[in-house]
């Protein structure tokens, strides 16, 4: 099986070869027998991708140390589960596993095409198909997971501890799902360019594609904070590394693209915009696979002297090359259909939205970039860490939370002073009042009053659509409140299921700006020895240790100090951190030490306690207390299933007809229209 | 060209394809090893960093000051994370280990919060401090994006203003004969309201 799947690795590199040739041929001769081969060679080249991968999962599964991927990044005696992540673990795999998901989506893509933009299929199928040559051959030349070794090793190096734990074993995939989803509306945007066919159905294809790939990087960018918080033990989730930020740049603009396409949807405006939206979102993907596969950016995740990069960079160049071109080419064709009416309407605060999303994403690239532009022009290295992005995201993201308030109270159109004050009332006077409430308990934290004021200023516009609606029905349909919830949001899932996305932004903004009023501190304690502690709440906690204990599990060898702990003098329990030593089958040590946090969470702080070290059996602490931590992984849930609300499709309705109906006699009709 | 040919060719094809890379690659030698995804650490990056101590002196902060100052200096072992924080979750690396107590010697020195970052920076190099310094050709790197967003910010103003304008409506008479109203000012403003509070 796995020579078959090496073998199936590059048919299916010759397979995509084919499906872009005769696809683009098809497309320019109009010749429907070679689209259909082109279509054809797509799904072989999918049918033989799932080959390529049963192929490693075998080898990985069956301890084929033979192979170099396996080798280095599994064990004899690691869990099964981790053996099986292991697959999008190391480059290759990772790779592999790429092109995997990009195979399987486009055949699904282009199996479900809807009739009427069939035109569209020859270009679209082409242009996947080239993105699928591209990781293929990338597989298959620079990154080969079944390259094999000189020798058979006994056993493998294992994979690093860090990566042994759940949520990476469901975080990366999840990651991968979402860049990979932007695949599909580039290549429709493409489609929809050269054929200069850029109505309404190449719309619905990517703004379903495009909600997918929202989803997925949703999930994947919460599941990696909770991998972050939980196992790295920095007591912290999110760190501004280059890899964390190129995970954010498709999501932000992403859902720019999300907001701006109801305008085009409702108005016929924006279609300019919305294009350049989409295939920013896909080079964006690509450009930070780039950036830190090519090892030029200095990064925790980095894949060192990784000989991918050069490959990353000469296809997003010419990606971009290629798009900038058939953008500036059809200008015209994508004219606005209808003007704006108004600075003040809800098209123009998606605008507003659109500008800050956007301004976010370069503020994030350009600080990831800083570094290489300041030693071409300086000469010397520096760092651009948490306190830099900060400094410039922090007002920037408190700006896109207003927006997310403001947008939703705001007519189409035109909005009247009477509409505004209307709807603006009850929100501003409950975030003033949040505001305010906060301020005589004590807080004083400027960002984070901002932010808690305009928390509150949005959940209160939330909440009041919801109640609006609800009430509506209620006096029309006599219907419960229960029912009336559910059949509100099941009737109009678009514009519920966003409330329900924005009511999760406002739930991680509170909990960011929890971050505000963490405490750190580094504590030595001996067996038996006790130490009291305050938290930013004013409560006070008791440690007692109960000693330094060492054991021995399946896989590693483990340090663990034991805390009995106490609040406000009321037992809470043992809470137990870890240093865990890794070893193979010869029991030989395998990586640095790893950590193994205490936390205890509750919604209001999480407490967390990290073993840096054990010396003359004293162990050395850091205790943490982090403030609504819990909620910024309830914030990410909430998100995702606002998406899945707004995702799951939507019954066609048949309206009853309303007011009357005439009839007419037979050939009368045509004279009456006339 | 028939499917079960061109099956069987892309099969052979695709086995030549296979056999000849591994040929190539048996004459490269084995490539280094790229497949790990986190970083290696550095454990021999750490640099004495001492200045003698200040005449009289006395500690020139306290330990919450201390932490605080070492979340500004980077840890240069690879982790890319602060002194305080690189120390406080990992002992295996020895790079923070040893930059905390050159700053502790400095702290004993009597020197301040700015004169312990230069000392680092003298000796690092800029890529010490956890944020570029707010001078020179660093405040492109704060300033830029904001100037980004005001341009955006501008020129999509510039846009719709411009649409506005060319959205207003216009009455022309056909025929000299003036176009009629549609409805009342009130059915208007009716119409209208409906209209907005729609979705």
């Amino acid at each position: 099986m796995i020579l078959v799947g090496e073998l199936a690795l590059w048919v299916a590199l010759l397979m995509a070869a084919w499906a872009a040739t005769t696809s683009f041929a098809g497309g320019a001769l109009g010749r429907e027998d070679l689209v259909a081969s082109g279509r054809r060679g797509l799904y072989a080249t999918t049918a033989m991708m799932v080959l390529a991968s049963i192929g490693l999962w075998t080898a990985l599964l069956t301890h084929d140390f033979s192979l170099k991927y396996v080798a280095s990044n599994t064990s004899a005696n690691m869990p099964k589960v981790y053996v099986f992540a292991a697959f999008w673990g190391g480059q290759a795999g990772s790779m592999l596993f790429w092109a995997l998901i990009l195979s399987v989506y486009s055949a699904i893509a282009i199996r479900f095409v809807p009739v009427k933009a069939r035109d569209l299929v020859p270009w679209a199928c082409g242009t996947l198909a080239v993105i699928l040559v591209f990781f293929i051959a990338t597989v298959c030349f620079k990154a080969n997971p079944y390259d094999r070794l000189s020798f058979v090793p006994a056993d493998g190096r294992g994979m690093n501890p860090q990566l042994q734990n759940p949520g990476m074993a469901i975080h990366p995939p999840n990651l991968y799902l979402g860049y990979v989803a932007t695949s599909i509306p580039f290549a429709f945007a493409i489609a929809a360019l050269v054929t200069r066919r850029l109505d309404a159905e190449w719309l619905g294809i990517v703004r379903r594609w495009s909600l997918l790939s929202w989803f997925f990087l949703t999930i994947g960018i919460t599941l990696g904070m909770w991998w972050a918080y939980v196992e790295l033990g920095w007591s912290g989730y999110w760190a501004w590394d280059p890899v964390e930020n190129a995970s954010l740049l498709p999501w932000l603009t992403g859902t720019a693209f999300l907001h701006s396409i109801m305008i085009q949807e409702k108005r016929g405006m924006l279609r300019k915009w919305n294009v350049v939206l989409v295939v920013t979102t896909f080079l964006l993907a690509i450009f930070g696979t780039f950036i830190t596969r090519s090892g030029i950016i200095e990064s925790v995740h980095s894949f060192a002297q990784s000989p991918v990069g050069s490959w990353f960079a000469t296809f997003f160049l010419t990606a971009t090359a290629t798009t900038i071109y058939f953008v500036a080419t059809r200008l015209r064709d994508l004219e606005a259909r209808a003007e704006l009416e108004s600075m003040v309407s809800r098209e123009a605060a998606f605008l507003y939205n659109n500008v800050v999303l956007v301004g976010i994403a370069f503020s994030v690239l350009w600080g990831t970039l800083f570094p290489i532009l300041s030693e071409w022009v300086r000469g010397s290295k520096i760092t651009v860490g948490p306190p830099f992005f900060n400094t410039v995201n922090i007002p920037l993201g408190l700006l896109l939370l207003g927006l997310t308030g403001v947008g939703p109270l705001i007519a189409w159109r035109k909005a009247s002073t009477s509409n505004l004050k209307r709807q603006f009332a009850v929100p501003t006077a409950t975030g003033l009042i949040v505001g305010v409430v906060l301020f005589a308990l004590g807080m004083r934290d400027g960002y984070a009053l901002v932010a808690y004021t305009l928390a509150g200023f949005v959940a209160a516009t939330i909440v009041q659509e919801f109640q609006k609606g609800i009430s509506a029905r209620r006096n029309i349909h006599g219907e419960s409140i229960p029912v009336a919830v559910v059949r509100l949001i099941g009737r109009n899932r678009r514009r519920y299921g966003g409330y329900i996305v924005h009511a999760g932004i406002v739930v991680l903004f509170a909990a960011f700006a929890g971050l505000a009023f963490k405490k750190d501190h580094d504590v030595q304690m001996k067996a038996g020895e006790a130490k009291e502690l305050v938290d930013p709440l004013g409560h006070r906690w008791r440690f007692v240790s109960q000693g330094v204990s060492t054991s021995e599990t399946l896989n590693r060898f483990v340090t663990a100090v034991g805390l009995e702990v106490f609040r406000d003098g009321v037992p809470q329990g043992i809470l137990t951190s870890e240093k865990r030593q890794y070893f193979d089958s010869n029991k030989q040590p395998q990586f640095q030490p790893s950590t193994e946090v205490g936390i205890r969470p509750s919604a209001k702080m999480d407490l967390y306690v990290v073993l840096a070290g054990v010396r003359d059996e004293t162990a050395e602490l850091r205790i943490s207390f982090n403030p609504l931590v819990v909620w910024v992984w309830i914030g990410g849930m909430i998100m995702a299933i606002g998406g899945l609300i707004v995702m799951w499709p939507q019954a066609e309705r048949r309206r009853a007809p309303s007011g009357y109906v005439a009839t007419l006699e037979p050939k009368r009709e045509l004279a009456a229209t006339t | 060209m028939q499917r079960r040919d061109f099956i069987t060719r892309s099969l052979a094809l695709g086995g030549s394809a296979l056999f000849g890379a591994r040929a190539l690659q048996a004459q490269q030698g084995t490539p280094a090893d790229t497949t790990g995804n986190l970083f290696d650490m550095n454990q021999g990056a750490a640099r004495t960093v001492t200045r003698p101590p200040k005449p009289g002196a006395r500690p020139s902060m306290d330990a919450d000051t201390r932490d605080a100052l070492e979340h500004k200096i980077r840890c240069q072992c690879g982790c890319t994370l602060d002194v305080y924080t690189c120390r406080t979750t990992d002992f295996s690396c020895e790079v923070s280990p040893a930059m905390h107590r050159d700053v502790m010697a400095l702290v004993e020195g009597g020197y301040s919060a700015q004169e312990i970052l230069d000392a680092f920076v003298d000796t690092y190099g800029e890529r010490a401090l956890m944020a570029p310094k707010k001078e020179g050709f660093n405040w492109a790197g704060y300033l830029v994006p904001f100037g980004a967003l005001a341009a955006g910010a501008a020129a999509v103003l510039v846009v719709l203003r411009g649409m506005q304008r060319g959205s207003t409506p216009t009455e022309v008479p056909v025929d000299g004969v003036p176009v009629p109203p549609i409805g009342t000012a009130d059915e208007m403003t009716k119409l209208n309201d409906a209209i907005r509070n729609d979705d």
